[in-house]
């Protein structure tokens, strides 16, 4: 193909865009709507996610050593902790400071700490976040087992509760965006199906002309790259405001971010993938679809009728 | 240029048989009309020339292309050596008169210096030069079929085949049409003309195909007052 035919191809599909505009539109709307559905619903999952996540961090498993243990011990426990699979973060929670956050914590019994002087009844601990929650009852286990340990504390109920959460959420999740997707694809299916059945009588004219199914679909192409590309940026738009007034709103609760909705992923920390994805994934429905629905009437109609 | 050997069409959506066993040549350079009553296979034959359907048995050969033999991709390459006048003109509606005639050109890669010389010459030549930027729908009917015949010859075919097309213009329009015709033929183009216009088919003269019920019933060249109205 010339470089002078690829320009006029291209300047066709610009041209069919405004000359088609009401067909065009409704494809566009199609195309914004589907994204934004299918979008708004990964974003949401995400989001769920991140929070989950956020509850997850908070929670850790608090390892309390023996009595007599010594400097040298605490520190080789250190060791073997922060070694160990699973562990994250492994912190040194002395006796000291945790005599000192007690009675810090409950002043109204001052009278009580001050009559035990310095006898200090409480043990030196490790705090020990875990990398994978659900994987925390083996991760216990295993510091059970290790010489020099008192106790291990850890949440077993609110944790088994969170992955349960995790779980079901991923799966609610996925089967609703899939769910969105098939929808999705079978609506904008019939609308640019419904495009070019009204522009069959020109596919034909062209194909009585001698022009091949290559310089047919062309335009087309272009023309559902063009529709697909505008609602990804519009979908993009969209996203943007809607996101950032949800997170302004959500700012705006303290007991919100209690709760741990404060672990809401910003957009600006995720403004080029939802950009990218929302532009690409509906420039290339956009031309496919487009292009998949010439098919039926560019078939070769040699059989008798 | 044209020939249909023992050629036979039957529409299996109705059983109809349109053609049976014609036989017939056009040779380079001829100019025929094609005469018959409604539903007698005149649609059916020009079908059969474009390639858009196929027949049951026989053999079509068209400008040097075996249609039976044909392979589906080489059919655009075979219709960009045929320029057609179809009766109900197949204008596309969102083009103007000088980009639907230009389209042919862009359909075979055609320079741009050769579409900016040939379009304005065959839109003068059938007199739509004050039309060139109108869209269909603001043209009469014989302009929309002037403009299809401008784009029928603008690839400078060398078969045109001309459906009724002085079927929707005025008498004095469907003779000028004609001689317009007459004249191409004499630089060559071989013409198969459509019509129902006995009354013109008369005047002219010339070879004469009648068909009916599927058949050539009458194939000779002969002069216009032999010629008997049916």
């Amino acid at each position: 193909m010339k470089l002078s035919s690829f320009r006029y191809l291209v300047g066709q599909g610009f041209d069919n865009v405004w000359k088609n505009r009401v067909m065009a539109f409704a494809s566009f709307c199609v195309l914004l709507v589907s994204l934004l559905l299918v979008g708004i619903s990964v974003l949401f999952y995400i989001n769920i996610d991140s929070i989950i996540g956020g509850i997850e961090d908070k929670n850790e498993v608090v390892v309390y050593l023996l009595e007599d243990t010594t400097d040298a011990q605490i520190e080789e426990i250190g060791q073997t902790l922060s070694g160990m699979p699973n562990v994250r973060a492994v912190t040194l929670y002395t006796r000291e400071e945790a005599f000192e956050d007690l009675k810090a914590s409950m002043s109204d019994y001052s009278e009580v700490f001050e009559s035990l002087g310095d006898d200090n009844p409480l043990l030196d601990a490790y705090r020990i976040r875990v990398s994978d929650i659900s994987q925390m009852q083996q991760t216990v286990q295993a510091v059970q087992k290790m010489d020099g340990i008192e106790h291990v504390s850890s949440p077993d109920s609110f944790v088994e509760l969170l992955t349960e959460t995790r779980h079901v959420v991923a799966i609610v999740a996925i089967a609703i965006i899939a769910a969105l997707l098939i929808v999705s694809m079978v609506i904008i299916s019939n609308t640019t199906r419904a495009s070019v059945f009204a522009r069959r009588r020109e596919i034909s004219i062209m194909q009585s002309v001698g022009a091949t199914k290559a310089f047919i679909r062309f335009p087309f192409f272009v023309e559902g790259m063009i529709n697909g590309f505008m609602a990804g940026v519009f979908a993009t738009l969209l996203t943007w405001f809607s996101y950032d007034s949800v997170v302004d709103l959500i700012a705006n609760f303290d007991i919100l971010q209690t709760i741990g909705m404060g672990s809401i992923i910003p957009y600006d920390a995720i403004t080029i993938p939802v950009t990218l994805a929302y532009v690409v994934v509906g420039s290339l429905i956009g031309a496919l679809g487009s292009v998949w629905s010439t098919r039926k009437h560019l078939k070769y109609r040699a059989a008798n009728m | 240029m044209v020939e249909l050997k023992n050629v036979s069409v039957t529409y299996e959506s109705t059983g109809v048989e349109a053609l049976s066993d014609i036989s017939l040549k056009v040779d380079d350079g001829e100019f025929a009309f094609v005469i018959g009553r409604s539903g007698a296979g005149k649609s059916t034959l020009i079908k059969l020339l474009l390639k858009e359907i196929d027949a049951n048995s026989g053999e079509v050969l068209v400008n040097g292309y075996n249609l039976t033999k044909l392979k589906k991709r080489k059919v655009p390459e075979f219709r960009r050596t045929i320029g057609v006048v179809f009766q109900d003109y197949r204008l596309i509606d969102t083009m103007t008169v000088y980009e639907n005639i230009a389209f042919v050109l862009r359909v075979i890669d055609a320079p741009m210096k050769l579409i900016r010389k040939r379009v304005p010459y065959v839109i003068s030549l059938v007199g739509l030069q004050d039309k060139a930027d109108s869209y269909p729908s603001e043209l009469s009917g014989g302009e929309q079929q002037r403009c299809a015949l401008a784009r029928a010859l603008v690839n400078d075919p060398a078969l045109l085949i001309a459906d009724e097309p002085t079927g929707n213009v005025d008498p004095e329009l469907a003779y000028e049409l004609v001689e317009l015709l007459k004249g191409i033929n004499e630089c060559g183009t071989t013409i198969l003309m459509v019509t129902h216009a006995h009354e013109m088919v008369r005047h002219f003269g010339g070879r004469i195909i009648n068909i009916s019920q599927g058949e050539v019933v009458f194939d000779e060249v002969i002069g216009g007052a032999e010629i008997e109205a049916e």
